[in-house]
């Protein structure tokens, strides 16, 4: 569909498909939270062209560690402490990762209701011929 | 304007070739003889219409038997259903101009 409704919808979901795999990155994060040694990921976007739907889309660009080293903590008996008995821990913050749930969730939402948005015009358009 | 005797025959095998989907190339799809206009606005309507639900079609049946990604699955259907009711609209519509013009007194 090469008209503006198919476009509008190809970006939508394109966008939904983008936030959902980012609440995957921030899943496994949160997962991993007391993986020892574990680093964050990021994920970072980008516009792309997409010559079938004709329209420009966003799709995940790369996926990258945090590279702030995770905190240190005290504990000679652990199996994985080092010489001076410090167990590095992962660096993930509960705090950051929530905030990106709910940003991401913001974001998958305004896909959405663009998406519901552009149906409901085009049922309007096709209710002028159905009076 | 000229009145063909058997227009209507030849109209409805030309549409009938058009509705085949499995044809790669629409335009050498309906080389019927006698005249089929390919480039028709019609025809290209109805194979956009058929294309959009065999690919919904396929959508669901991949996202049924493999892991397809559910967006692409929404993204299909909801193209299907828009072109099923644009064309059901428009068909309606023709519909309703014809019953018109056999309702009218000669």
């Amino acid at each position: 569909m090469a008209d503006s409704f198919g476009k509008i919808s190809a970006q939508s979901i394109s966008g939904m498909r983008a936030q959902a795999y980012r609440m995957q990155v921030v899943s496994e994060n949160i997962a991993n939270i007391d993986t020892h040694g574990y680093r964050r990921k990021l994920v970072s976007f980008e516009n792309t062209y997409d010559s079938t739907a004709r329209a420009d889309l966003v799709q995940v660009d790369r996926v990258f560690l945090d590279s702030k080293p995770g905190a240190e903590l005290f504990d000679p008996h652990h199996p994985f402490a080092d010489e001076n008995g410090y167990v590095r821990m992962s660096n993930v913050n509960l705090m950051t990762e929530f905030a990106d749930a709910r940003e991401a969730n913001r974001s998958y939402e305004a896909g959405l209701q663009v998406f519901r948005q552009a149906r409901d015009m085009y049922n309007s358009l096709l209710d002028i011929l159905r009076r | 304007m000229k009145i063909q005797t058997f227009q209507a025959a030849q109209t409805y095998s030309a549409a009938k070739s058009a509705l085949r989907t499995n044809d790669a190339n629409p335009a050498s799809a309906g080389k019927a003889p006698g005249e089929t206009n390919l480039s028709n606005p019609t025809f290209d309507s109805v194979h956009a219409l058929t294309k959009a639900v065999a690919q919904g079609e396929q959508a669901a049946l991949s996202y049924m038997t493999s892991d397809a990604d559910p967006h692409s699955v929404i993204e299909a259907i909801a193209a299907a259903e828009l072109a099923v009711e644009t064309a059901v609209t428009i068909r309606d519509k023709v519909v309703e101009a014809y019953q018109e013009l056999i309702r009218m007194p000669i």
